[in-house]
């Protein structure tokens, strides 16, 4: 199938004894929703990591559009450019103004010329709702408006995928809405999009798949409404029971 | 009164207690002050001819006014290297390369912990020597200020590279930027705002540390005072005179770079 853009084999990795992936298999086909859920611990954001080798894996294969994941170098940074991630806490450089962040990687990575990647980076600011904000620093915005910076961010370097590292667990409530509905109106998109979230509404309404983890594997792979209704396992029932 | 970071703020007990205490230092610096200013003025050293000099005569302000600029050119110079230096080495060493950090680590401890005097004389006696070359007094002092303070610069950065939030590197990481790109345009430019007040205190430090270049025969200020005042006679009056320049100096400088230091972090920090 030429149209898997993330595939994973027979992935394990240990923090010394510890095995916090076991043997994850995982096909997630171009412009997917795949959300991850499940216990803290379980490895859900360990494996989000690895697909971009923030985090190295210690056994198994790692395939992006075909390619194998590279370990190093040039290959590994464009890579990386190809690949968005937005992370819970924001990480939008504090010395820089929000256009900064969103221009920097575009102008030392892809030689984009100033007024291009200034033009682009208020596009993408307007699509998610903080044009105004442009001029200030991250510190002087809410943190809605500094997740939504950081989305506007990935996106400026027009990644294939988008991975999201519970993009709104450090968000007061009243800010989340703000951020998922940007989420949503990428997923309409076409957007490939993996996303680890304790959000059930978002998974319910958005994704075309969740994996339910629980101990470093992937104990359930289903469309949303199978989950929810008649989860297969005990362990996603308990899991279910616990936060809905 | 302003809310103290320290402190609670203190109750009416707590007040009294300061305002009592407050009175009776003030009275005991006074008291020593005065008994400073009696004995000096007792062994004549309180006399017009011993301070006039400083106001009237003018050769004597232009000879101290050039060891002034000697100090401020050499300390300036040692600042901008050292500063270079020690961001470099700082990132030599964040760039996570075994034998680069040992290299590096090596010549942080050895400079960090020889005084500036030493390296001083091992300049001002080996250059020569081994290289046959003639060094002016002025180089010696600004490369042995330079040893010493781009070791210590190093360290300060190092600090402030490790200070940042771990998620500042992933992100500059997972856009794509390379080990040496995200210290470029990521962390150093941070860890230099965050190191700021460390910084300024090593640019003092410099600036005094100039007045040991006497020893290989530099004319900057202190050296300068020292054959002045053996011409005139009031040594004490002298060293008073430039002791209060060095102040006034090292305040500007402090003062100055609080200045940069706000208008740069003001809005990065939304204060």
């Amino acid at each position: 199938m030429h149209d898997i853009m993330i595939a994973l084999r027979d992935v394990s990795k240990w923090y010394g004894d510890f095995q916090v992936l076991r043997n994850i298999d995982l096909q997630i086909g171009k412009g997917q929703v795949v959300v991850v859920c499940g216990p803290s611990g379980s490895g859900k954001s360990t494996l989000c990591r690895t697909i971009n080798r923030l985090e190295s894996i210690d056994k198994g294969t790692i395939e992006i559009a075909g390619q194998p994941l590279p370990c190093e170098g040039k290959a590994l940074r464009d890579l990386r450019a190809n690949v968005g991630m937005v992370f819970q806490s924001f990480n939008l450089f504090s010395h820089l103004t929000i256009i900064e962040n969103v221009t920097l990687a575009p102008r030392k990575l892809r030689r984009s010329s100033k007024e291009e990647a200034h033009r682009h980076a208020l596009q993408l600011l307007e699509s998610v709702g903080i044009a105004s904000q442009a001029d200030k620093y991250p510190a002087q915005l809410s943190g809605g408006q500094q997740q939504r910076a950081a989305i506007a961010r990935a996106l400026a370097m027009r990644p294939q995928v988008i991975l999201f590292d519970e993009p709104t667990s450090a968000l007061d409530p009243e800010m989340v809405g703000e951020v998922l509905e940007v989420m949503t109106r990428l997923a309409e998109e076409g957007m490939t999009m993996l996303v680890v979230t304790h959000e059930m509404g978002f998974a319910r309404r958005v994704a075309d798949r969740i994996l339910f983890m629980d101990e470093g594997e992937i104990v359930e792979d289903r469309n949303p409404n199978d989950f929810f209704n008649d989860p297969a396992t005990d362990r996603a029932r308990a899991f279910l029971s616990r936060i809905l | 009164m302003k809310q103290n970071a320290l402190f609670d703020s203190p109750g009416p007990r707590g007040l009294r207690l300061i305002r009592i205490a407050t009175l009776i230092w003030v009275l005991c610096l006074l008291l020593i002050g005065a008994y400073v200013v009696w004995r000096l003025d007792a062994r004549g050293q309180l006399a017009p001819q011993k301070w006039l000099p400083f106001v009237t005569n003018i050769k004597l302000l232009k000879f101290l006014g050039d060891g002034l600029l000697q100090t401020l050119s050499a300390s300036l110079v040692a600042l901008v290297l050292s500063l270079l230096a020690g961001v470099v080495l700082a990132m030599g060493r964040a760039l996570g390369l075994a034998w680069l950090s040992l290299v590096i680590g090596a010549y942080v401890q050895v400079f960090r912990g020889i005084p500036v005097l030493l390296n001083m004389l091992f300049l001002f006696l080996g250059v020569p020597l081994v290289l046959h070359l003639n060094i002016s007094a002025y180089t010696v002092v600004v490369i042995a200020l330079l040893l010493y303070n781009s070791a210590v610069i190093a360290e300060i950065m190092r600090a402030g590279i490790a200070a940042l939030p771990a998620g500042q590197r992933s992100a500059s990481l997972a856009l794509g930027f390379s080990e040496f790109q995200t210290l470029r345009h990521v962390l150093v430019p941070q860890a230099i705002r965050l190191m700021i007040p460390a910084l300024i205190s090593q640019f003092i430090i410099i600036i005094k540390d100039s007045a040991l270049g006497f020893i290989v025969g530099f004319h900057e200020m202190t050296a300068k005072a020292q054959n002045a005042a053996l011409q005139l006679g009031n040594p004490l009056q002298t060293y008073i005179v430039i002791g209060v320049v060095y102040v006034a100096i090292n305040l500007a400088v402090a003062r100055m770079s609080h200045w940069i230091a706000h208008r740069k972090t003001h809005a990065a920090s939304g204060h």
